[in-house]
């Protein structure tokens, strides 16, 4: 059986038949998923938009505060809605993650933020001055009455300062100010915001008040939300980690500033990753234990060992090349579409940029013998191309080529990346990097045509 | 793209198979609207008119509290009506309850029905109100 060290100290890279002595391949994705979700969020967001309608009369409408009310009652429904969405969203469930990967579930959470945001500031506003009409009085007098009187209003007006701060704390330019971690911390508390807040919606929101069956779906719906969260954001991640039982055995350092670091866990056989995923890693060490950060597998596992290769930039990741052996290691995950699942044509060519090359070399594993694949390993300089003769010995065996772009950007120019690449449109293209490569070498593949359903990518945020 | 239509076509069917269960299920718990949806006026077996006769309607439990009222008829005509129990769950109820009936007295009594506009702020006082006076009426003509 191989295994990573050997007593001869050379590494193997000649990758055994996958099937007997690694791991499996993480289960496909089924398109069908994200349309059937699709129109599950669309139904009942149309259904909630609905109850409002129908909790409401002309008389009411047309009476003092009547306009003011039905709105804040409809922004109220809306924003609430939306809040729950933005909770699956991020809860991670596999069915979901594996279609669209979690950078995508990320990205759609933060650009869906603003709306249930400002729809749910909206409802306090509208509702306090319709409140405020009917009975004839200041608006803000209104407030201290519906915040002191009315049931279960003060625990909502805590939820929604709460939601107000986190949601302005996660703006980009104030978010980049303060230091990811206390961030983290802070965006947590969102839970306890909405928490807090779902008692006054069932107590005073006229679609609910002497409606038990609405009050019983609406429940259900947040029951089933917060059990997504405690299954797949919780759950599964501290299952995984508890039948795994990772630890480190080696910190291996491949440059000056990149560290391999092999774990050794059990019943690895039992976990499913491809090759290109990540997962999201909590080292229990000092000063280390309540962080969890992305990084990729730079190989498929080799039960009993996983390995990951990480370039120290930051604190966390710089603080990696001290791990002693022996660190337990916490895992979510994994996660992640930059995989063999994600080809729609028949050949491959792999785009690494810089650290980039951790995904691009654990999809290569993953990639079938005489693919032909052809892979472009780009560094600013020689110490940059870390992995490359895993690389060229894994694209070896499936009769491919390797390209080494080596160089500073002032010299090598990307523009004519491509060239190197025979028969392209037949080819999935694969870029693993930096934004800012990914993005350049995608404007580049664009240009000359390449479908975007053949381009696929792993954005390493560094 | 095509997940947007997706989204708005299934928001469209959620909202009117809402709407269509609604309508299906009749406004039982709606708010009584001026024109008259459940309610009927005090027609049909006339008792000899000059006669004042009197009955307390149904308790109504509505989501803030408990009421019922009294009604006064003399001949055919709505004379009083008058709370006959009234508990609230909480203060504020407490004190739309008392700004609100005196209004609903006035309208009822001018209207001589319980068709009535709603009091903004105060739907599930009203409808207690009015299904109360209403079984008081039904009462009285049976």
């Amino acid at each position: 059986m191989a295994t990573v060290a050997t007593r001869t100290g050379r590494r193997p890279v000649r990758p055994p038949d996958r099937k007997t002595t690694t791991s499996r391949p993480a289960p496909a994705p089924r398109p069908w998923v994200l349309r059937t979700v699709t129109v599950a969020l669309g139904v009942g967001f149309g259904a909630t938009l609905a109850l409002g309608v129908t909790a409401e009369s002309w008389s009411q409408l047309h009476a003092a505060g009547g306009v003011a009310m039905f709105l804040g009652s409809m922004t109220g429904l809306a924003g609430t809605y939306l809040a729950l969405v933005m909770v699956l969203l991020v809860s991670r469930v596999p069915v979901v993650e594996r279609v669209l990967g979690q950078d995508r579930l990320v990205q759609a959470h933060r650009r869906l933020a603003p709306w249930p945001l400002s729809l749910i500031a909206a409802h306090v506003v509208l509702l306090t001055i319709g409140y405020a009409q009917a009975a004839h009085t200041g608006a803000w007098h209104e407030a201290g009455v519906l915040v002191g009187t009315f049931p279960d209003m003060l625990t909502a007006t805590i939820g929604f300062a709460l939601m107000m701060a986190i949601g302005l704390v996660s703006i980009r330019a104030i978010r980049q100010r303060i230091r990811r971690e206390r961030w983290w911390a802070f965006h947590l508390c969102m839970y306890l915001a909405l928490a807090l807040s779902f008692a006054h919606v069932i107590a005073l929101g006229p679609s609910f008040v002497n409606h038990p069956l609405t009050q019983l779906l609406w429940g259900a719906l947040w029951l089933a939300t917060a059990g997504s969260v405690l299954a797949y954001r919780i759950g599964l991640p501290v299952a995984r980690t508890l039948r795994h039982r990772l630890h480190v055995v080696e910190v291996r350092h491949e440059s000056a500033d990149v560290v391999s670091i092999v774990l050794k866990g059990r019943r690895l056989d039992r976990l499913s990753v491809s090759g290109g995923q990540f997962f999201e890693w909590r080292f229990l060490a000092p000063g280390m234990w309540w962080q969890a950060h992305p990084f990729s597998i730079s190989a498929v596992p080799r039960p009993p060992y996983l390995r990951l290769t990480v370039r120290g930039i930051g604190d966390f990741s710089s603080a990696l090349r001290h791990l002693a052996p022996g660190t337990k290691v916490a895992i979510e995950g994994p996660y992640g579409t930059f995989t063999r699942h994600a080809q729609s044509r028949t050949k491959a060519v792999l785009i690494a940029g810089g650290i980039g090359v951790t995904a691009v070399r654990s999809l290569l594993e993953d990639l079938p013998r005489n693919s032909d694949p052809v892979v472009v390993l780009r560094a600013s300089d020689a110490d940059g191309l870390v992995l490359s003769e895993e690389v060229t010995e894994l694209t070896r065996q499936r009769k491919g080529r390797v390209h080494e772009l080596v160089g500073p950007r002032s010299m090598v120019s990307l523009d004519g990346l491509m060239d190197l690449v025979p028969d392209l449109m037949q080819r999935d293209v694969f870029i693993a990097g930096s934004a800012s490569f990914v993005h350049r070498v995608v404007a580049v593949a664009s240009r000359l045509g390449v479908a975007d359903s053949a381009l696929h990518f792993e954005v390493y945020e560094l | 793209m095509r997940h947007r239509a997706a989204l708005a076509a299934s928001t469209a069917a959620g909202f009117a198979a809402i709407l269509a269960l609604h309508a299906g299920a009749g406004p039982s718990t709606a708010v009584v609207a001026p024109t008259g949806s459940t309610s009927t006026t005090t027609q049909g077996a006339q008792p000899p008119s000059g006669t004042t006769r009197s009955a307390v309607g149904s308790s109504e439990q509505y989501g803030y509290g408990v009421l019922s009222v009294k009604v006064t008829v003399r001949g055919s005509r709505i004379t009083d009506v008058s709370v006959s129990t009234l508990q609230t769950a909480e203060s504020y109820s407490q004190s739309i309850a008392q700004q609100v009936i005196p209004i609903l007295r006035n309208e009822v009594l001018a209207a001589q029905s319980t068709a009535v506009n709603g009091i903004s702020g105060a739907t599930y006082t009203t409808q207690a109100y009015l299904q109360s006076l209403q079984s008081a009426l039904d009462a009285l003509r049976a």
